[in-house]
């Protein structure tokens, strides 16, 4: 089924929630947009809590005992998982638009995926137990 | 079939990604992995801060990350099937936006470095 019909170009964004077309290709497109807007808001959010440094140790210090809580590293989890997630898929979004690895795109999707599971794992080790 | 518009999108949202990978990579493994505790304290920020290249990648990773996300949401935008005066509307829009963003990174740099008193706090002067 050819999704990029012109006729299908207003609201495209619909083709994200139909679950029909959740073949393995279309669920790296998802994963990348979800992923990328999550890490947009993520971005501005550290932004925001950054201006806590500009405010001296008095501003910053107090905010690190609250990032050292087991709470706020589950979010840091999140973070690295989407981290992963984007980076990697991204990855082999960028390779096969330059022309690489164009026909083992699917093997490299799930090879990258295993991969950031992987990392996510010792991440994840090495913040808690770390 | 991508359009001339498009392309150049793609580009530089394909080079800043791949420069992201290893910027964020770095940025993770220095702030979270490498720091005790899995976080600096204010003086710890400012040692690390006092280094000049250490100030160069961050303000990289600062620009690199802007682009990107913002080439990603018009991107994501367009996908809404805009007419072509809200796809000009978009377009210019990320541009404030990230300069914005741009500008307020550098001067939080510069307010961070003078509130540690960091000698590397010459270099915005």
């Amino acid at each position: 089924m050819n999704l990029y019909r012109p006729e299908l170009k207003r609201f495209r964004f619909l083709r994200w929630f139909d679950f029909r077309s959740w073949r393995l290709g279309m669920l790296a497109y998802i994963l990348n947009r979800v992923t990328a807007i999550g890490l947009v808001v993520y971005l501005y959010l550290h932004l925001a809590v950054l201006f806590l440094l500009a405010q001296g140790p008095s501003g910053w210090d107090p905010f690190i005992q609250i990032a050292r809580t087991p709470w706020f590293l589950m979010l840091d989890v999140i973070l690295l998982a989407g981290l992963l997630i984007h980076g990697l898929n991204g990855l082999r979004v960028a390779l096969t638009g330059f022309g690489y690895g164009v026909r083992s795109q699917k093997p490299l999707f799930i090879a990258l995926m295993i991969f950031a599971a992987i990392v996510l794992a010792v991440g994840v080790f090495k913040m808690f137990m770390g | 079939m991508k359009n001339k518009k498009s392309s150049w999108g793609w580009f530089w949202q394909s080079v800043t990604g791949i420069l992201l990978i290893l910027l964020v990579g770095l940025h993770m493994i220095a702030h979270h992995f490498v720091a005790e505790g899995g976080i600096r304290d204010f003086q710890q920020v400012i040692a690390y801060l006092s280094n000049p290249i250490i100030i160069l990648t961050e303000l990289a990773f600062l620009i690199s990350v802007t682009v990107h996300a913002m080439l990603g949401m018009r991107s994501i935008l367009f996908d809404l099937g805009l007419s072509p005066q809200w796809e000009r509307v978009v377009t210019y829009g990320v541009v404030v936006i990230g300069g914005l963003t741009v500008l307020y990174g550098f001067w939080l740099t510069y307010a961070i470095l003078a509130q540690g008193s960091a000698p590397t706090a010459f270099l915005f002067r």
